[in-house]
C-alpha cells in the first residue's frame, strides 16, 4: 500500500491554495479549447509551454492535467448542441449525443456526458496509481534494443494501423523524422543540416514545431476555409440536468463498458482516443440492436455514456504510460513529454525515483482535476456553450498572437518565428490533404530516442544487427506490431471488398430496402 | 431562448464544376515538398564534416535512412493522389453585395449530397500569412506593442471581420494586455521597440 501513502503525500501538495488555482485554471483553459472546435487541448498544452516556463513544474504540470481532461470533458458539448464535435475524440458520441439534443433531451447528453467522462478517468487514474510503479520497474528490464523496439512500434502503429490512408500517415512520420535530425548529432558531435546557422545547432524546438503545426497550421487552414458551407446551429440546452432512474440504468452499465474499452488503449501507441471511442460506440449499437425496440438512431443515451467514458479512460492510462516508460501514446502526450523535457525531467522507469513529489502530485491532481471538471461541466454546460458565439475572427486572432508570443517568449530568436510559420504552412497543407498530424508529432518526439538507441545497441553489440531481435520482449513487441499491421490491412481489404460489392449491386440492395 | 440561434453567416452559393487535371490533383504539392526534403537531406548527408574517429554507426546512418524513407513516400503518395484526384464539383461562395449581410439566402441541396472538392480561400490566407510575415519583420523595430497590435488586427481581417476600425482599438488592448501580464507580471522579455523609452 505503499502507492497510497505516496498519493496521500500528492494530495497533499495539491491541496494548497495555489495549486488548487493551477488546477483551475487549467480545467477551464481546457475545457474552454475543448468547446472550441478544432482547437485541442494538445495545442492549449503547446501554448502554455512558454509561458508557464517560469512557474515550478509541479504547479505547471496540474495545470496540463487540468487542460489535458479538461478537454475531454469540453470536445462533447459543442458535439452535442451544434453537431460540431470539438475534438475528434467527441465524433463517436456526438452521433446520438445530438439526436438526443435534437428531441429535446440536451441537458440529460451532457450530463450523461460528463458523468461518463468522470467515470472513466477515475478509474483509469486508480488504475495507474496502482500499476505505474509496477510498470516502471518492468522498464528497467528495457535496454537500447527494446527502446527501439517500443519507439518503431509507436511510429507504425500510429501512422499505419489507426490513420485512414497509410500512404499518408507514414509521410507525415517521414516529414516529422527529417524535422527531428536538423542540429547537432549528440554522440558525434557532427553538426547536421544546419546550414551553418548556429541558432539551428540545438535543433528545432519542440515548442516551435508544436505551436506552429498545431496552432498556426489551424488558423492558417481556417483561413483558407473562410467562405466555405458551415452551416451549424447551436441548439439550446432544454430538459432535465438529472438522470431519471431508467436513463441511469441504461447508461450506467455503458459507462463501465466504455471504460474497460478505453483503458488498454491508453497504453498501445495508437494515437489518442479516436479508436475507443468508435469500439465502444460500436459495441453500444450492437447491444442495443437486440433489444425489443433499438434505440440507436433516436438518441440512445448509451450511444453517449460509452465512447466518453472511453475517451477519459483511454487519456488516464495513456499518461500512466507516459510518466512509467516515458511512452507518448498520443499527441497530448507527445507535447507532455516535451514539457517534461523543458523542466529537465525525462519520463521513464527512473521519474519515480527522481522526481516523485511531482509525479504523484499529478496522480493526485488527476482526481481532484476530474471532481473539479465535473463539477465545472455538469450544471454549467450550457454556459460553456455560449463561449462558441466569440466570432471566430478575433478567436483565432487571438491565438496567433499567443502563438506568436510564445515561441518569442521562449528563445527571443527571431528565426524561431519564421519557422514556426513554415511549420504553420506544412501544418495548413497536411490538414488540406488529409496527412494527420499526430505521426509527425511522434515521430518529431521518439525520432532521437530511436536513433540514440539504435546506434547504443549497434556499439554494445559492434554492428551485429541480430541485437535488436534478441531479446523476447524486442520479439514480442515486433510479432505484436506486425499481427497489428496484418490486422488493419486484413479489415481494410475486406471494408473495400464490401464496397466493391454494394456498388456493383445497387438494384438488389434497393429490392431489400 | 426561442428556438435556434444561428452562428454562422452562410453565404450564398452556387455548385461549379470544375473539372481541370491539374485543379484536382493540387495534392502533388505535398510529395513535391517531400522530394525536395528528401533531396536535401542526401545533399546534407553526403556533405556532413564528420569528426574523425567517430564510432559506427556514424552520424550519417539515420539521416540516410530518413532520407530513403521520405523519398519512397513522396513517390508512394505522388502515385496515390494521380490515381484517385479530389472530386471535380466545387462550391463557389457568391459574394454578396456590399453592405448587404449575406446571410440571408441559402441554398438547399436537392437530392442526393455530392461529394464536393475542398477549395481554398487564398485571399484570405495570403492576408493572414502576409500579416504574420510583417509581424515577424516589424517586432524588433516597432515592438511588441505595435506589432502585436497589428497581428491581430490583420488575422481578424483576413479571417472575416469587418470592423476595421474597432479593431484597432481592440487589438491595442489586447497587446497592451499582454505586454502588461506577460512582460510586468510573468518577466518574460518582450522587445519594447520605438515606444521603449515612453514606456
Amino acid at each position: 500500500m505503499e502507492s497510497l501513502a505516496n498519493l496521500g503525500d500528492g494530495f497533499a501538495t495539491v491541496l494548497t491554495p495555489i495549486n488548487m488555482l493551477w488546477v483551475l485554471i487549467g480545467a477551464l483553459l481546457g475545457t474552454a479549447v475543448g468547446v472550441l472546435p478544432g482547437l485541442g487541448s494538445a495545442m492549449a498544452v503547446a501554448l502554455l509551454l512558454p509561458v508557464t516556463f517560469s512557474l515550478d513544474p509541479i504547479g505547471a504540470f496540474i495545470m496540463f492535467a487540468g487542460v489535458l481532461f479538461g478537454g475531454l470533458f469540453g470536445d462533447s458539448i459543442s458535439g452535442i448542441l451544434m453537431n460540431t464535435p470539438g475534438n475528434s475524440t467527441a465524433i463517436a458520441g456526438t452521433i446520438e449525443g445530438h439526436k438526443m439534443a435534437t428531441s429535446g433531451r440536451a441537458a440529460q447528453a451532457l450530463a450523461t456526458s460528463a458523468i461518463g467522462a468522470f467515470i472513466g478517468g477515475i478509474v483509469a487514474s486508480i488504475l495507474v496509481v496502482f500499476f505505474a510503479p509496477r510498470l516502471a520497474e518492468l522498464a528497467t528490464l528495457f535496454g537500447p534494443a527494446e527502446y527501439l523496439a517500443l519507439a518503431v512500434f509507436a511510429f507504425v502503429a500510429i501512422s499505419a494501423v489507426v490513420t485512414e490512408s497509410v500512404v499518408r500517415g507514414l509521410a507525415a512520420l517521414a516529414i516529422g523524422l527529417a524535422i527531428s535530425v536538423v542540429g547537432i548529432d549528440g554522440i558525434s558531435g557532427a553538426s547536421r543540416f544546419t546550414l551553418g546557422v548556429p541558432e539551428l545547432f540545438d535543433g528545432i524546438d519542440i515548442v516551435v514545431i508544436t505551436v506552429g503545426l498545431l496552432a498556426l497550421g489551424e488558423v492558417f487552414s481556417v483561413a483558407a476555409r473562410r467562405g466555405s458551407r458551415d452551416e451549424t446551429q447551436l441548439l439550446p440546452s432544454t430538459g432535465r440536468l438529472w438522470l431519471s432512474r431508467r436513463e441511469l440504468r441504461l447508461a450506467a452499465p455503458a459507462w463501465l463498458r466504455g471504460t474497460a474499452i478505453g483503458i488498454p488503449f491508453g497504453i498501445i501507441p495508437v494515437g489518442g482516443a479516436e479508436v475507443p471511442t468508435f469500439l465502444a460506440y460500436g459495441t453500444e449499437k450492437r447491444l442495443d440492436a437486440r433489444r425489443r425496440s433499438p434505440m440507436f438512431g433516436r438518441g440512445a443515451i448509451q450511444g453517449v455514456a460509452g465512447p466518453e467514458a472511453a475517451g477519459n479512460a483511454t487519456a488516464g492510462t495513456a499518461m500512466g504510460a507516459l510518466l512509467a516508460l516515458g511512452l507518448p501514446t498520443s499527441a497530448t502526450a507527445a507535447i507532455l513529454l516535451a514539457a517534461f523535457r523543458q523542466y529537465g525531467l525525462q519520463p521513464g522507469p527512473l521519474l519515480f525515483e527522481r522526481a516523485p513529489d511531482l509525479v504523484w502530485a499529478l496522480l493526485a491532481s488527476f482526481f481532484v482535476g476530474m471532481v473539479v471538471l465535473l463539477i465545472l461541466n455538469l450544471p454549467f454546460a450550457p454556459l460553456w456553450a455560449k463561449l462558441l458565439k466569440v466570432p471566430r475572427h478575433y478567436l483565432y486572432a487571438g491565438i496567433t498572437v499567443f502563438a506568436m508570443l510564445g515561441v518569442y517568449a521562449t528563445s527571443s530568436k527571431i528565426l524561431d518565428l519564421v519557422l514556426v510559420t513554415v511549420i504553420g504552412l506544412i501544418g495548413f497543407l497536411m490538414r488540406r490533404y488529409g496527412l494527420p498530424v499526430a505521426p509527425m508529432l511522434i515521430a518529431i518526439i521518439l525520432g532521437p530516442l530511436a536513433e540514440t538507441e539504435f546506434r547504443r545497441a549497434m556499439l554494445v553489440s559492434e554492428n551485429d544487427p541480430s541485437i535488436l531481435v534478441s531479446s523476447g520482449i524486442t520479439v514480442t513487441l515486433y510479432a505484436v506490431l506486425v499481427l497489428a499491421v496484418a490486422g488493419a490491412a486484413f479489415q481494410k481489404i475486406r471494408a473495400r471488398r464490401r464496397a466493391v460489392r454494394l456498388a456493383a449491386e445497387p438494384a438488389r440492395q434497393r429490392d431489400d430496402a | 431562448m426561442s428556438g435556434v440561434i444561428r452562428t454562422v453567416s452562410v453565404t450564398r452559393r452556387a455548385v461549379v464544376v470544375a473539372d481541370g487535371f491539374w485543379r484536382r490533383r493540387t495534392g502533388l504539392i505535398v510529395p513535391a515538398l517531400m522530394l525536395v526534403i528528401g533531396i536535401g537531406l542526401v545533399v546534407g548527408t553526403v556533405t556532413m564534416d564528420v569528426p574523425a574517429n567517430t564510432a559506427s554507426p556514424g552520424p550519417q546512418v539515420f539521416p540516410a535512412i530518413v532520407a530513403a524513407l521520405v523519398i519512397v513516400l513522396a513517390v508512394l503518395l505522388a502515385i496515390d493522389v494521380l490515381r484517385k484526384p479530389e472530386a471535380d464539383v466545387v462550391e463557389v461562395a457568391q459574394p454578396a453585395a456590399p453592405g448587404q449581410p449575406d446571410d440571408d439566402l441559402v441554398l438547399d441541396d436537392e437530392g442526393e449530397p455530392q461529394p464536393l472538392r475542398p477549395t481554398s480561400n487564398h485571399r484570405a490566407l495570403l492576408g493572414a500569412l502576409l500579416t504574420v510575415v510583417v509581424f515577424i519583420a516589424a517586432l524588433t523595430p516597432l515592438g511588441w506593442l505595435l506589432s502585436g497590435a497589428l497581428l491581430f488586427w490583420g488575422v481578424a481581417r483576413a479571417l472575416g471581420s469587418r470592423r476595421p476600425l474597432f479593431d484597432i482599438l481592440l487589438s491595442l488592448a489586447i497587446s497592451s494586455i499582454v505586454q502588461l501580464a506577460f512582460s510586468a507580471g510573468l518577466g518574460l522579455n518582450l522587445p519594447p521597440g520605438v515606444l521603449g523609452g515612453i514606456l
